[in-house]
C-alpha cells in the first residue's frame, strides 16, 4: 500500500533537514577552505529558517529569539571570524586528504544509513514528531564526524565541529522545541567558546608549521 | 458514448511516432537556444532533420577487418529506442496494453542494451578513439547504474509498484506528494542521471571535437552513412525518452491525455514536445554556465547523484517522508 503523503509541516521540516544534511555532504567535497566556511554559513541560515518554521507552526515565541541569536552568531559572526583568520593564514586550498572525494562520500553515506537505522530502531512513533528529521539530524552529526576525521586540515575540523552543533540544534528544534531558551542560548555560547579555541588552535598551528594541514602533526619534532 | 475513440494500438503507435519524429526537433531547438546563449545565431531548428536526410544519402564505409557487428549495432540500438516509448507514459495518463509489458527496470534494461550495442559496434571498428569512447561509456554507465536502481527503489516504495504510470498518477494526486523530500530527492537524482546520460556538461561536452574528452560521442566516430544517421537519430531519441521520463513521471506529469478522444491525444503531442523543449533549455543553460569536469572527477558528480538517490530511499523508508 502506498504511504500517505506527509503533512505540510512534516514535509517542510524534512526538506529543510535534508538541505542541512546535503550541505554537510558538500563540505566533504569543498576544496577551497573559504567555500567551506561559506557552506557553514549557508547551513546555519537553513537551520535558522527551520527555527522560524517551527516557531511559526507551534506558536512558541521564544524560538524567534533563538532564531535571531543563531542568525547573528552562526551566519554572520562565526564565519566572519574564521574567514579573517584564513585571510591572515594566506592558505586557500585544503591539502589532499587520505581518501578521494567519492570514497569519502560513500563512507558518509554508510554513516547516514547507520544513523537512519539506529533512529529507526528506537521505534519512536509520534504523529507530532517528524521522525525523518530526527534521523537526518543524527546523520548530520555522524557526517560531521566523518568530515573531522577524514579531512586533514584545521579549518575542516573546526567547521566540522561547528556544523556538528548545527545537527544538534536541528534535533533539539524538532524533538524538544519547548526546551527552555536558556539551554539553547547556553549551546550557542558553547559554540562561541569553541570558535575561540579553534581560532587559537589555527593561529598557533599555522605559526608553527606555516600550513593548515594536520599531516605534519604526526612527527615528533615540528 | 457517441464520441469517436482512438483504438489502443493507434495511440501506441502515436507514442512511438512522437518520439521518432519529435526527437530531432527537440535537439534542434536546444542547439538553437544554445547558439543564442553563446551569442551566435545558432543553427536552424530543423537542422537535425536535414543532417539525417543528408547522412541517409551518403555511402557507408566500413573499416577494414570489422565484422557484421559494426553494422548491426546501430540497428539494434535504434530498435531499442523504438521499444522504450511503449513502456513509459508519453501521451496518456492511463496505461496502454503494451505499457505493462515491462516496468521501469525493463525500460532501463532496454536502454542499457542499446548502449551496449552501440559500444560493441564502436569497439568492433578497431579504431582507438571509438574504443576509448566505448570503454568509457561502459565504465561510467556502470557507475550511473546504482543511482538509477535507487531512484527505481524510491519510486517503488512511494507507489508500491514499479510502473512509471503509477508514479505519475501519485504525483498528480496531491501537492503533498510533490513536496515530500523522497520525491524531490529522487527527481533531482534522476535529473543528474539524465544530465550524465545525455552527454551534457559537467560530464561531457556534446558539441566538441576533442576526442580525449569524449565519452558517448567517441563511440560513433568510425560510423558513416546510414548507420551513422541511425546512431545520431537514436541519440536524439534517447535524449527525448529520458526527458519524457523526467517530465511525465517525476516533474510535471500534467497535460497528458486523460481519455481516448482524438483531440486530447493529439493535443498531448505538442504539450510533451513543448515541455521537453523547456527542459532542454534548462539543460542548455546548465551547459553554458558550468565547466566540464575532469574525467576522473566525474565519479564525484556520480557520487553526488547516488547520495541523493540513497537519501530519497532512506528518508522515505525509515522516516516516512
Amino acid at each position: 500500500m502506498p504511504h500517505a503523503a506527509p503533512s505540510t509541516f512534516t514535509g517542510a521540516v524534512d526538506v529543510i533537514a535534508v538541505l542541512v544534511l546535503l550541505t554537510e555532504f558538500a563540505m566533504l567535497r569543498a576544496p577551497m577552505l573559504r567555500s567551506q566556511v561559506r557552506l557553514y554559513a549557508f547551513q546555519s541560515l537553513v537551520v535558522t529558517a527551520l527555527a522560524i518554521v517551527v516557531a511559526a507552526t507551534r506558536h512558541i515565541d521564544e524560538i524567534y529569539v533563538l532564531a535571531a541569536l543563531s542568525f547573528i552568531l552562526k551566519v554572520i559572526i562565526v564565519p566572519r571570524i574564521v574567514l579573517r583568520l584564513l585571510s591572515r593564514a594566506e592558505v586557500s586550498l585544503a591539502g589532499s586528504s587520505a581518501f578521494s572525494v567519492a570514497t569519502m562520500t560513500l563512507i558518509a553515506i554508510v554513516m547516514s544509513v547507520f544513523a537512519f537505522f539506529s533512529v529507526g530502531a528506537l521505534h519512536l512513533q509520534s504523529t507530532a514528531l517528524p521522525s525523518a528529521a530526527l534521523a537526518i539530524s543524527v546523520a548530520v552529526v555522524l557526517v560531521a564526524f566523518v568530515l573531522i576525521i577524514l579531512r586533514s586540515d584545521v579549518v575542516s575540523q573546526a567547521i566540522g565541529f561547528f556544523s556538528l552543533e548545527n545537527g544538534v540544534s536541528v534535533a533539539s528544534l524538532v524533538v524538544a522545541s519547548g526546551l527552555p531558551l536558556i539551554v539553547d542560548v547556553a549551546f550557542l555560547f558553547d559554540l562561541l567558546v569553541a570558535v575561540v579555541v579553534f581560532g587559537v588552535l589555527m593561529r598557533i598551528h599555522h605559526g608553527r608549521t606555516k600550513t593548515l594541514s594536520t599531516d605534519s602533526l604526526d612527527r615528533l619534532k615540528g | 458514448m457517441s464520441q469517436t475513440q482512438l483504438a489502443a494500438p493507434v495511440i501506441q503507435a502515436l507514442q512511438d511516432l512522437t518520439i521518432l519524429f519529435g526527437a530531432p526537433l527537440v535537439s534542434g531547438v536546444i542547439a538553437h537556444v544554445e547558439g543564442r546563449i553563446q551569442g551566435r545565431r545558432g543553427p536552424r531548428v530543423f537542422q537535425p532533420y536535414y543532417d539525417l536526410a543528408k547522412l541517409f544519402r551518403k555511402e557507408t564505409v566500413v573499416p577494414e577487418g570489422s565484422s557484421w557487428v559494426f553494422l548491426v549495432g546501430p540497428i539494434i540500438a535504434f530498435s531499442c529506442y523504438l521499444i522504450v516509448p511503449l513502456l513509459i507514459p508519453v501521451l496518456t495518463t492511463y496505461g496502454l496494453p503494451l505499457g505493462y509489458m515491462g516496468d521501469i527496470l525493463g525500460g532501463g534494461f532496454i536502454l542499457a542494451l542499446a548502449g551496449f550495442s552501440v559500444a560493441i559496434a564502436g569497439t568492433e571498428s578497431g579504431a582507438p578513439y571509438a574504443q576509448l569512447g566505448a570503454s568509457r561509456a561502459m565504465t561510467f554507465g556502470a557507475l550511473i547504474e546504482p543511482t538509477i536502481l535507487f531512484v527505481v527503489f524510491a519510486v517503488g516504495i512511494i507507489t508500491a509498484t514499479d510502473l512509471p504510470y503509477a508514479l505519475a498518477a501519485t504525483v498528480r494526486s496531491s501537492t503533498g506528494e510533490i513536496v515530500r523530500p523522497a520525491h524531490i530527492l529522487a527527481a533531482i537524482a534522476f535529473f543528474l542521471v539524465v544530465l550524465a546520460d545525455t552527454g551534457r556538461i559537467p560530464v561531457e561536452t556534446h558539441s566538441g571535437t576533442l576526442e580525449f574528452g569524449m565519452i558517448d560521442e567517441g563511440r560513433t566516430l568510425e560510423h558513416s552513412g546510414a548507420p551513422f544517421a541511425l546512431l545520431r537519430w537514436g541519440s536524439t531519441m534517447k535524449q527525448l525518452i529520458l526527458y519524457t521520463i523526467l517530465i511525465d513521471v517525476f516533474v510535471a506529469p500534467w497535460g497528458l491525455a486523460t481519455d481516448r478522444r482524438p483531440a486530447s491525444v493529439v493535443l498531448a503531442i505538442p504539450s510533451l514536445l513543448g515541455k521537453a523543449m523547456v527542459v532542454g533549455c534548462i539543460f542548455a543553460i546548465i551547459d553554458n554556465s558550468f565547466s566540464k569536469l575532469r574525467l576522473f572527477k566525474i565519479t564525484e558528480f556520480l557520487a553526488a547523484a547516488f547520495l541523493l538517490a540513497v537519501l530519497a530511499v532512506l528518508v522515505f523508508y525509515l522516516g516516512g517522508g
